[in-house]
């Protein structure tokens, strides 16, 4: 009598258990998925550049003459690149260090203000410091000519230091900021009861304690000083740096083999600059952690901390009048036509902007939130299976999608020429190759909100949804996913920023057909036209602006209601 | 009186944390502030140390006015709660830290260094670093680090919460020996009820920022100023070393 109920009992089990496997099969494949692409869209491409440097992919066999013929021929640049990373590095590191410790000991008004002008410089597209040097500093610049009536050459390595140093402080500066809001308020404040005046505490506590902090940001500057084309390509005049020649040599002669050992220069010292950068923010962590992370302002008088203090307090000011003038001067001569000198309201340019690059711009916008939304998925996901699941390979995979962030955009762009141009991974020329050299060059930063986000899901919410019955799928849909919306949200706005405005690692993928709004802007700047420039400069910054002011408005909206 | 508290007030916008408060304490003895979270005994110690101005009221250390004094100046330290040692610094430079602004030369720094590590059971630790020793022994740099610049108060911000109850008991013997042998005088803000029964001279048993009893410890146990004393200390029975100190404290449960 008791057979078939358990029979029945039995049926029921084995169609769950079908249910289960699946789920435990679509979780295989999502894993295999997302690793295998790491090693395609990440290692083959790097790979290739050094097997096409070597001439071990043309067919004519091992040879080392592609670096002979870079050492040899291009010395001058080489030592450029090197002059003016260092040098931009250190000052750009000076004004980061100053701008963070003046943000983070001040409040009110005067803050919010200097925050704004940081996040419209991180919104704005690459380019816009050169094409206002040009317009403030240059032949008839705004200043130099027109106020001070000097005649001078503009087009020199020092342009080229002081924009790639200004241009790389917002970033390095919040990353900073951020390190300060983690110190330990109890070590400051120790320090104080101890006898120290605010000049020791900020000499002997704060700066000590953002050392590996500085250290990275001085990485980060020279690697992105070494791989930036577009400024020295823009101002640097005679003086020329590897970057550009990489630039200048795929543009215009397509020699593969040279390209590639040139952007070997590149790729070791970055490769070998990024695990010191792994090392050094292991070291800060460790540095900040057990603090308790409240967001409080730093407590230090930086008026009274003597000449180090009066130094960031100038360094800082000096920063952000020129950031104020630069972007005044970007977001007013998109508006301005001079004639004979006198200068007056137009709307010409703004007509020329919307017939010229109308579809680009809408291109760039739809390109974007793909990434946006493909990339921040992909980050959600891989960031859960590295935190939380026993993954083989765990940290060279870690090390693999971290790896873009200090790679110089012309490597991972001519490393994607390279991997993708012949069948059966043919992608050059389609949209796809742009969208995912964008996704993969952004998944460091996204991976690392993801992960920094999942920290903040107790593991026992896992183990309480598998206690209950659900499966791998379960515990991703249901706990992993919601308790990652916060990090959603920011992924997203830094992905559609960033989609927006890189430049480097993309431009040599563009199909010439299927533009997009950051090159018609290179290519205004190059041919002079800086009126129109200007306007896609601010557009692209208003549109990036206008884009993420909906989303948090959507998401707060739907969070209020929620509430309710 | 060497240091004498009177009629301090404090306010955080519209909330008074601090009503009228007034004591005093003589050189050498032990203070234990006692009372449930948001009592004000904090702020009371925060004041003190000048890390908060009072908004009326005065405090004299010493026959000197400190009132107005900042951190740096005062010849206060304070063990923070969460120690706030430096994590860049070794065992040794974090506890000579505040002997730099005295002037003190490096070598004999570095003696008087070890001899305080010494005198706090630390001696072998002098290059570890803050991350490599337990919170037990953190807990002992901060105060080795706060006795050493020989303040003529040290406060100290309940400063064995973060440790384990078998710990606890410990330290609060050692910091007892400590303070006895060095003559210091000492303000201990605590929550707990045995802690501040065995430690302190006197207890001062503060309630929505205003003291309600001050005096030695028998003396309240005795002759509790009222229910909600006797209520919030909740002795059930005291248990006594074969020397006189008191050893433990039996508590009925304790309504807090």
């Amino acid at each position: 009598m008791n057979k078939p109920a358990f029979q029945s009992r039995g049926k029921r089990v084995s169609s769950k258990e079908a249910l289960f496997r699946i789920g435990e099969g679509v979780d295989k494949l999502v894993l295999l998925f997302l690793l295998g692409s790491v090693c395609l869209f990440v290692l083959w491409p790097m790979t290739c550049i050094l097997l096409r440097s070597l001439h071990l992919s043309g067919g004519d066999g091992f040879t080392l003459s592609s670096y002979v013929q870079v050492w040899t021929k291009y010395q001058s640049a080489l030592r450029n690149s090197l002059f003016i990373g260092i040098v931009s590095a250190l000052l750009c590191t000076l004004f980061s260090v100053s701008a963070a410790v003046f943000l983070s000991t001040r409040r009110g008004w005067m803050k919010g203000l200097c925050m704004a002008v940081l996040l419209v410089c991180m919104v704005s597209p690459p380019f816009v410091s050169s094409l206002a040097y040009i317009q403030l500093y240059g032949r008839r610049g705004w200043i130099t000519y027109r106020l001070l009536g000097l005649s001078w050459d503009p087009y020199n390595s020092w342009g080229v230091i002081w924009m790639q140093a200004l241009s790389f402080v917002p970033m390095n500066a919040l990353f900073l900021i951020g390190i300060l809001s983690k110190l330990d308020g109890g070590s400051l404040r120790a320090a104080r009861d101890l006898g120290a005046r605010p000049g020791a505490i900020l000499r002997d506590v704060v700066l000590p304690l953002m050392r590996p902090g500085i250290l990275v940001c001085l990485l980060l500057s020279f690697v992105r000083s070494l791989a930036d084309f577009g400024t020295p390509v823009i101002i640097g005049g005679r003086s020329t740096t590897l970057a550009a020649e990489i630039y200048l040599q795929v543009v215009g002669y397509s020699d593969l083999e040279k390209s590639s050992a040139m952007n070997m220069f590149l790729l070791v010292p970055s490769i070998a600059f990024f695990f010191l950068y792994r090392a050094l923010m292991r070291r800060s962590d460790r540095l900040t952690e057990g603090a308790r992370g409240k967001q409080e302002s730093l407590s230090l008088p930086l008026f009274r901390c003597g000449p180090l203090g009066w130094l960031a307090v100038a360094m800082s000011l000096l920063f952000f009048v020129m950031m104020t003038l630069q972007y005044g001067c970007i977001f007013l001569s998109g508006f301005l036509k001079s004639t004979k000198g006198v200068y007056s309201f137009t709307l010409k340019y703004w007509h020329q902007l919307w017939t010229i690059s109308g579809s680009t711009m809408v291109r760039s916008v739809i390109y974007s939130l793909i990434v946006s939304l493909g990339g921040t998925l992909f980050a959600m996901l891989f960031a859960y299976y590295m935190e939380r699941r026993r993954v083989p390979g765990r940290s060279l995979f870690d090390c693999l999608v971290t790896l873009p962030y200090m790679l110089p955009g012309t490597c991972f762009g001519i490393g994607y020429i390279l991997a993708f141009n012949h069948a059966p991974l043919k992608l050059t020329g389609t949209a796809l190759i742009v969208m995912a050299n964008m996704m993969f060059k952004q998944l460091p930063t996204s991976t690392k909100i993801c992960s920094a986000s999942l920290t903040q899901v107790p593991v026992y919410l896992e183990k309480a949804a598998r206690d209950l019955g659900g499966g791998q799928m379960a515990v991703v849909r249901d706990v992993i996913l919601p308790g990652l919306r916060p990090a959603f949200l920011s992924c997203f706005v830094y992905n559609f920023s960033s989609s927006m405005t890189t430049a480097g690692s993309i431009i040599f993928l563009i199909d010439p057909g299927r533009q997009l709004a950051v090159f018609k802007l290179f290519d205004a700047v190059y041919t002079g036209d800086y009126a129109l420039a200007s306007l896609i400069a601010s557009a692209i910054t208003v549109i990036v602006l206008a884009v993420e002011g909906l989303v948090f408005l959507i998401s707060w909206k739907g969070a209020a209601r929620r509430v309710s | 009186m060497y240091l004498e508290l009177s009629h301090l007030n404090k306010r955080f916008e519209d909330r008074e944390v601090v009503k009228d408060l007034s004591f005093g304490l003589e050189r050498g003895e032990l203070l234990c502030i006692l009372g449930s979270s948001g009592c004000g005994k904090t702020t009371t110690l925060n004041m003190i140390g000048g890390f908060l101005r009072p908004d009326g009221g005065q405090i004299l250390l010493d026959g000197e006015d400190i009132t107005d004094l900042p951190p740096e100046r005062r010849p206060v330290t304070t063990v923070f709660q969460s120690y706030g040692l430096f994590p860049h610094m070794t065992v040794l430079q974090n506890v000579t830290y505040g002997l730099k602004f005295q002037g003190c030369p490096r070598a004999e720094a570095r003696k008087k260094g070890l001899r305080y590590l010494e005198m706090v059971g630390l001696k072998d630790y002098a290059a570890a670093r803050i991350h490599e020793i337990s919170g037990g022994e953190q807990q002992r740099v901060a105060l080795a680090r706060a006795l050493i610049v020989e303040p003529k108060l040290c406060l100290l911000d309940e400063p064995f919460s973060n440790l384990d109850a078998a710990l606890r008991v410990k330290m609060r013997r050692e910091l007892k020996t400590l303070q006895r042998d060095l003559d210091m005088t000492m303000v201990f803000v605590t929550h707990d009820q045995e802690e501040a029964m065995i430690l302190s001279d006197h207890m001062a048993i503060m309630r929505e920022g205003r003291l309600i009893q001050y005096d030695r410890p028998m003396e309240i146990y005795h002759h509790p100023a009222d229910a909600f004393v006797a209520r919030f200390l909740g002795v059930k029975d005291l248990i006594w070393e074969p020397d006189g100190r008191l050893l433990k404290v039996i508590r009925d449960g304790g309504a807090e």
